[in-house]
């Protein structure tokens, strides 16, 4: 309310500004109109004569810059009786509709992106408020209270074991999804949640557990992803890669094909296969070889972007052929003669240990 | 409710300009009552437009995260100074810090205006409004910085690290006073193309607007560079980017503009270039804030780029430009021709420096757009850089810069060049001799360097020559030379010093191009490094805490060769709220030359450090320093002068003033 209040003064006396402006109560002010042209004019003149006084100026050039002048006034003369009041009138009604048009505008387009009712929320204003709805660990002291009183509110240690991952406390979230495994019989979910505190906590005794209790959830629930993804990546990196395999496998075969988990889990089956190397087979090298080399031959021909020679540059870092990223450096820098150009590179080379500003200072 | 009332001011200063420009194109003939109207409406959008900023600074100040604005760009462990600045670090925010000048323009001259014939005064507040409305409606219906965010956020996103920094509170408000400025230029000009009238009170009252906004517009160029060359680690100063181009564009055509002014102003010629003049000026600034605001270009100056606004920009742009261009098609013929003058005159040479700056925009304009057209029309990328500025930019210039000096010497109407080159010996014999020397004592290691330093010692010295003849030094007793240089018109010094400015920028230009030198090496806490005789020992390397970042310092020493010794601080920043990170240069000064020192990436247990020597480098500032101190010299100067038909052989020294 008191917004709008503001918001009309503030309207009301902006219209009352402008329609003051135009003077209606002087009777048809008439303005000079050629009173400035002339007042110029006036100056030209009195310079004309000042010039011819110093000398600058012969009576001559004075006489022709005087007929200049005067040609140059005529002409405006005329142009100015064309303009004068050849125009609309500007009349009161105009002023009134103009301003109509003002607060009518300036309300409708208000009304329509504005919101009058919010308060301004300043950060000293606001800081009780999100402390209220911060306090996590408050609320879980309470339901913690409550599920002492009371060790068979399922409801009340479902709230909380999401609640202690959330925490890190690990151990205590264990503790809350066995509960709930007692109270409401396991499911293939509740199994993949305390395996995944118990393997987030950590220890081996923790992971063979956990790797039991992902079996049972993956054999209770033939279509449950989520379990057997965590199954074979748990065995992945524990280097039980016979097992993992037909787990990969398995995951894969449910895989609709949008899941964004696919392209990892294709990788996780290729490191399982090959016994946790994933090393490019000879056609493959071959083929880096050829990319390399294409590049580095359109680059020595046509030159390129710093991107492209540092990709050079680590490519050839990358197949250990030290010499020819040293002469592809030496390359870049002659191309790119600046510093500011070749950050990336610089430190590129630097951390690879080629020799760059030409010696080793 | 300050914000709400902020957001009700923005908008209702969006209704005056927008009924006023209506108005005033419908009623401009009417006489003197309209005019006092717009005048009264033009300081009513100033005054609204600026309590729509303070609300959305005090927003920013007391961290209001209702704001949506502010949840996006602050944080509350910000630094006051850059709360405050970070209100225009982002779009929607230096929109309207870009509304607040263009009012503020607008306020000024309704203002200072009052004795300008009505039906002129009229038309340039209605286009003043015109385009004030077009950007506000553009500001409050595709981006506005009054919406709010409720729940509030705890905290804020934090503005980019890049610009927390001092420049941020002053280049933008310094470039913008220049871009907009060059509204009024605009406003003018289509006012006398509507209503068919032009004289020289017409240029006498668009130079001052020309002037001002063109020592901004310096101002703000140069401090760009200066925060770019410190702030984004690479110690260039300039990269022929294509924003940076945008704004060069307009400078380049302002300079035209002042120069075609004056032709106008003194001898009543130039008149329909210089009102296309001043429309392209503010064209290309328009094409600028298009450039910057549609996400074409990437940069630092992007902020949240989205196509819808880009296309909104766009058709502001054809709008604005297409029917400022119609107009002039349409009534430029109607227009009358001015005064005749011969070749060599000074109005031949400022004819001379307008086709040299006309056509360096042409170039700077075809670098900049053909590859954007490109890969708009044919989807291929290339790119177009410095090599293309370098040569193409420096092609054009070195002539005009081989010209500039005789501009200032020459009579108007008629000229004797013989005379005036006579007038330059000395300075010619004195620029051969310097860049001789210097070439000599730093080894020209381009072969370009002795050319760019003759043509800067050239134009340096050339503009004091004519402060030398005026005041007769050597030929008459020093006491009476004293006294004709403090009676000469400041008009004399504005030009003398803008030139000599020149000289030194591309005296900078050439010596850091010729003579930098750089070194990157991995050092560690203990080692040192040499530079062009300058020793540089890493003495430690520490983390600490600032307010909003987390920041990795090392600590230099620096022995300069005379033996003086200097600490050198360069840290890298990781900003808590944004995990960006940047690196803070460490700068010191020798003289005009500058050590400039860069901690890069942290390798395994080493430490990237890059460190330049430029030469003579703050030259380059410094003369765009005095070019602005010479602008705002020529606004001082309110004496009028009178264009004669032709000065007699022998100047006489002005009286005192």
């Amino acid at each position: 309310m008191l917004f709008w209040f503001i918001a009309i003064a503030v309207t009301a006396i902006a219209c009352a500004a402008l329609y003051y402006a135009a003077g209606w109560r002087m009777v048809n002010a008439v303005a000079p109109e050629s009173d400035d042209a002339n007042s110029h004019f006036r100056l030209v003149l009195a310079g004309i004569d000042a010039d011819l006084a110093a000398g600058k100026l012969g009576e001559d050039e004075a006489t022709a810059a005087r007929g200049e002048l005067a040609r140059e006034i005529l002409r405006l003369k005329s142009e100015a009786n064309r303009v004068a009041g050849s125009g609309l009138a500007f009349g009161r009604a105009a002023m009134f509709g103009g301003l109509v048009l003002v607060v009518g505008l300036a309300f409708a387009v208000y009304a329509w992106l504005g919101s009058p009712d919010l308060p301004s929320q300043p950060l000293a204003g606001r800081s009780e408020v999100a402390a209220q709805q911060l306090d996590l660990e408050s609320a879980i002291a309470r339901i913690e209270t409550q599920l002492t009183a009371n060790p068979d509110d399922l409801r009340g240690w479902t709230v909380i074991a999401p609640a202690y991952v959330e925490m890190g406390r690990y151990a205590d979230a264990a503790r809350a999804y066995r509960r709930i495994i007692e109270l409401g019989g396991p499911t293939a979910d509740l199994q993949t949640s305390l395996a995944e505190a118990l393997l987030l906590g950590g220890g081996d005794a923790a992971a063979e557990e956990a790797i039991g209790l992902l079996r049972a959830a993956a054999d209770a629930d033939a279509g449950h992803t989520m379990s057997r993804l965590y199954l074979a990546s748990v065995l992945t990196g524990m280097e039980r890669y016979e097992e993992a395999v037909p787990v990969w496998t398995a995951v894969l075969a449910l895989a609709q094909g949008d899941e964004p988990w696919i392209a990892s889990a294709r990788q996780g089956l290729a490191v399982a296969e090959s016994g946790g190397v994933v090393a490019p087979s000879d056609q493959e090298a071959e083929m880096i070889g050829q990319m390399v080399a294409g590049l580095a031959e359109r680059l020595a021909a046509e030159g390129g972007s710093i991107a492209e020679w540092t990709q050079l540059v680590r490519a050839y870092l990358v197949l250990g052929d030290t010499d020819s990223a040293q002469a592809a450096y030496d390359d870049a820098v002659a191309a790119y003669p600046q510093a500011f150009d070749r950050g990336d590179l610089d430190t590129l080379a630097l951390g690879a240990g080629l020799t760059i500003n030409g010696a080793q200072p | 409710m300050s914000i709400e009332l902020g957001h009700f001011a923005l908008i209702l200063a969006f209704a005056i300009a927008a009924i006023s420009a209506v108005g005033g194109f419908v009623f401009w003939r009417s006489g003197q009552r309209i005019a006092l109207v717009l005048s009264q409406g033009a300081v009513l959008q100033f005054i609204l437009v600026a309590v729509a900023f303070a609300a959305l600074i005090q927003a920013f100040v007391t961290s209001d995260f209702s704001l949506l604005l502010a949840a996006s760009h602050s944080h509350s462990l910000k630094p006051l100074i850059f709360k405050i600045s970070g209100v225009w670090g982002n779009h929607e925010g230096s929109m309207v810090l870009w509304i607040s000048i263009l009012v503020a323009f607008g306020a000024m001259v309704a203002t200072f205006g009052r004795r300008l014939p009505s039906d002129l005064l009229a038309l340039v507040l209605a286009t003043q409004s015109l385009l004030t409305a077009a950007f506000a409606g553009f500001t409050i219906f595709t981006s506005n910085p009054f919406a709010r965010l409720i729940p509030a956020p705890i905290e804020g996103n934090d503005l980019n690290p890049v610009l927390q920094d001092i420049g941020l509170a002053i280049h933008p408000p310094l470039l913008y006073a220049g871009y907009v400025g060059f509204s009024i230029c605009f406003s003018f000009a289509v006012a006398a193309l509507v209503s068919g009238r032009i004289d020289q009170a017409w240029a006498r009252w668009v130079r001052p607007w020309a002037m001002l906004s063109w020592t901004f517009l310096t101002l703000g160029i140069a401090m760009g560079s200066y925060w770019a060359y410190y702030e984004l680690g690479w110690g260039g100063w300039w990269f022929w980017d294509p924003v940076e181009n945008a704004s060069f564009m307009p400078w380049l055509a302002g300079t035209a503009l002042l120069h075609s002014a004056l032709v106008m102003e003194k001898r009543n010629a130039l008149k329909i270039w210089t009102i296309f003049l001043s429309i392209i000026t503010f064209s290309l600034s328009l094409l600028g804030t298009f450039l910057v605001r549609s996400g074409i270009l990437t940069s630092v100056h992007t902020f949240a780029s989205d196509p819808t606004r880009g296309l909104v920009i766009l058709t502001l742009l054809a709008l604005v430009i297409g029917g400022a261009f119609a107009l002039f098609a349409f009534r430029a013929a109607a227009l009358r021709q001015g005064g005749l003058f011969a070749p060599v005159s000074r109005e031949g040479a400022l004819i001379l420096n307008n086709l040299f700056l006309a056509t360096a925009v042409g170039a700077v304009l075809v670098g900049t757009l053909y590859p954007l057209l490109l890969d708009a029309l044919t989807g291929t990328t290339i790119s177009v850089g410095a090599p293309f500025f370098n040569l193409t930019f420096g092609a054009l210039m070195a002539p005009l810069l081989l010209v500039l000096p005789f501009g200032p010497l020459l009579a108007w109407k008629r000229a004797d060049i013989v005379a005036a080159a006579q007038r330059l010996i000395g300075a010619a014999a004195l620029a051969i001799f310097a860049a001789i020397l210097i070439s000599a004592l730093g080894g020209a290691t381009i072969s370009l360097a002795p050319i760019g330093l003759l043509l800067g010692f050239w134009v340096a010295f050339g503009a004091i020559a004519e402060l030398v003849d005026r005041s007769k030094i050597g030929r008459i007793p020093l006491g009476e030379s004293w006294r004709r240089l403090t009676g000469l018109p400041r008009s004399a010094w504005s030009t003398a010093i803008a030139h000599f400015g020149i000289g030194i920028t591309v005296l900078g230009i050439v010596a850091v191009s010729a003579w930098e030198t750089e070194l990157v090496t991995t050092l560690n806490p203990g080692e040192t490094a040499e530079l062009s005789g300058y020793i540089v020992a890493f003495d430690s390397f520490d983390s600490v805490e600032g307010p909003n970042y987390l920041s990795d310092e090392g600590h230099f020493t620096v022995t300069a060769p005379g033996g003086e010794t200097r600490q050198m601080l360069a840290d890298r920043r990781t900003y808590v709220a944004s995990g960006m990170p940047t690196t803070e240069a460490a700068i010191q000064t020798y003289g005009f030359s500058q050590l400039y020192l860069q901690l890069g990436e942290p390798l395994d247990d080493t430490h990237v450090v890059r460190i330049w020597h430029k030469p003579y480098i703050t030259l380059i500032w410094l003369g765009a320093l005095l070019m602005a101190f010479a602008g705002f010299l020529s606004l001082t100067d309110r004496k009028l002068r009178v264009g004669a038909p032709r000065r007699a052989a022998k100047p006489v020294p002005q009286a005192a003033q």
